[in-house]
């Protein structure tokens, strides 16, 4: 069917395109299994645009699809990609404030959420993002049942869960960006200091994204060679709070940066195309990322909560969850951080 | 010198690296020729940071400098890169409102610039960032004697010009983004319309950057294909008005975007990303830029004026300008662009005095 562009609404001729090219003889149309790779993100903001912006940059879509409750606003991002189309790979940009526009996605990021008030309490934020929710997860969900779900908005380990529990998916199928971020920042803080790559540096946050997330110690390495011995004399430091100090500092990077310039964009922005990256080309890397967290490190069977733990991402969404060796402490805080998440979903009127 | 990292203020050993790598013997330092590329943006607004973030993913550059009048915001944009430095190639992040974070770049790129108050005229506009350039670019030109200067700011043609002056740089490294986004909005409506990739469709818009541009449409070709005679309609008369139609349809889609949004960022963050990739990796290729015009296409040679014309790209800044064919037609009107831009220009020469 032949679409109408808005050059043929000012009066360029329609059917150009057989003028220009012939098909060769006997040709078939593609195979329905030749599918488009399709990425939704739902909340057209600065996290979601930034998300957006490098998941084009980093061609991983052939179609991109943006929804928003602004009609304006979205349509405005929608046309200012566009007009970058001849600085990138050819990829579909459509929006819509219908969910319709995100049929057939391959995934879902979904950015939107209620922004805390000054002095609201926790709960009830998380009230008016489940009641947000309940209008975003079902259509997502219905319009692409087999789509992978990845959830940034805050507080993003319940609002997983809450997702999870809308889209009736299999948990493998919905992860919450979580700790991604919050790694990068350790890690990027640890380089800094010991004047190595980034990436050659491997350090984990898990648990809670926010307050109470742990900072895996005993397992940071810097090219696969374990250096907590060499960077402190661990007993005196634990005795000094000066890791303590450092995991703090990483968590307060966060405010800092929507204390000096109203939010955060980029970097999450970098952190969740890298796991588009590994969720659809099915790289099989290691993410801190929120998933169903019950059964791992003491975690109690029938305590279902989303935190965020090192895990194998693919195309099928978890693969598995990574069996690292954690010391006393760390496995105490994992359990309390799920104990805390674990109170405040049942306070929730699911 | 071992700089102080943040964490070991907090506690941590410092001079840890060599407990953790050791030289081989004998080493030397780099040699003093192995310089590092680096860019710097002036301005962190909207289409700033567009810009410094897409040069940072498409790995363009070791430094990224950012400057900015207002510290808090310039401070929470730098951290906002440094904390992807897990998913990115290692490149050194840098800000401050001093300009001598600058000092050494290959390319200085200015964003900067007074926006346009509600019946404001354009003189005025004008007025108020040759203000602003007088603080911004002799600092950004002396701490950096041999860098490109690439103007963003708008009016983007007259502010070039501006630069030009206040540096003292030869012409060719003096440019202005010009018409290259243009023309990317002319190509993917184009590109839409035939079904075809915009990398395909070769379109150029020139002259001024803004409302009166010239379409050359004499040099569109697709594919290599020239399809003008395609594109034309029967009737001559009709097909003047429709050409003029769609011209103006890509000089509002910017107004559009303005309208819808609030400002334009993504489209102009790619379209001086790609320019800096040709300048800096010497890619010699042709994007239609602002640059100093006279001479060309029948602008005479005493009218110092910058306007858009499609121009080859490399190390050096503009290695030349294209020889198009242009039609009795466009060549008047790319003329009458420069006389428009002239006319601005001397009111604002007593200004540079």
């Amino acid at each position: 069917m032949e679409k109408v562009s808005s050059l043929s609404e000012l009066g360029f001729a329609h059917d150009i395109h057989h003028a220009l090219f012939r098909p060769i003889q006997q040709a078939a149309p593609p195979s329905p299994t030749n599918r488009q790779t399709k990425i939704s993100v739902i909340g057209a903001g600065n996290v979601g645009m930034a998300i957006a912006q490098t998941i084009l940059t980093h061609n991983l879509a052939d179609e991109l699809a943006l929804v928003d409750a602004k009609p304006d606003m979205l349509r405005g991002e929608m046309l200012d990609l566009q007009h970058a189309a001849a600085f990138l790979p050819h990829t579909k940009i459509v929006a819509s404030p219908d969910y319709s526009v995100t049929a057939n996605s391959d995934l879902c990021i979904i950015t939107a959420g209620a922004r805390q008030l000054p002095g609201e309490t926790r709960l009830n934020l998380l009230q008016r993002n489940l009641a947000l929710f309940k209008h975003i997860v079902p259509p997502v969900a219905k319009y692409s049942p087999g789509t992978l779900l990845v959830v940034v908005s805050n507080p993003v380990d319940v609002l997983t869960y809450i997702a999870w529990k809308l889209s009736g998916f299999p948990p493998n199928r919905v992860i919450g960006s979580g700790t991604n971020l919050d790694s990068s920042r350790f890690r990027f803080l640890l380089a800094d200091h010991l004047e190595v790559n980034a990436q050659d540096v491997q350090a984990y946050m898990v648990g809670e994204h926010g307050d109470s997330s742990v900072a895996l110690w005993s397992s940071i390495s810097v090219g696969g060679v374990p250096i907590l011995s060499q960077l402190t004399d661990e007993k005196a430091l634990i005795e000094q709070g000066v890791l303590e100090k450092i995991r703090k500092a990483v968590v307060e990077s966060a405010y800092e940066v929507i204390r000096l310039k109203g939010y955060t964009s980029w970097a999450i922005g970098y952190s969740v195309a890298s796991l588009a990256r590994s969720l659809l080309r099915d790289q099989r890397r290691v993410h801190p990322i929120s998933l169903l967290a019950k059964g791992f490190y003491g975690i109690p069977d029938d305590c279902e909560v989303y935190l965020s733990l090192p895990a194998q991402l693919g195309r099928s969404g978890v693969l598995g969850v990574a069996s690292i060796q954690l010391t006393e402490e760390e496995t105490a805080r994992l359990r309390r951080s799920a104990h805390t998440l674990w109170e405040l979903q049942q306070q929730l009127e699911l």
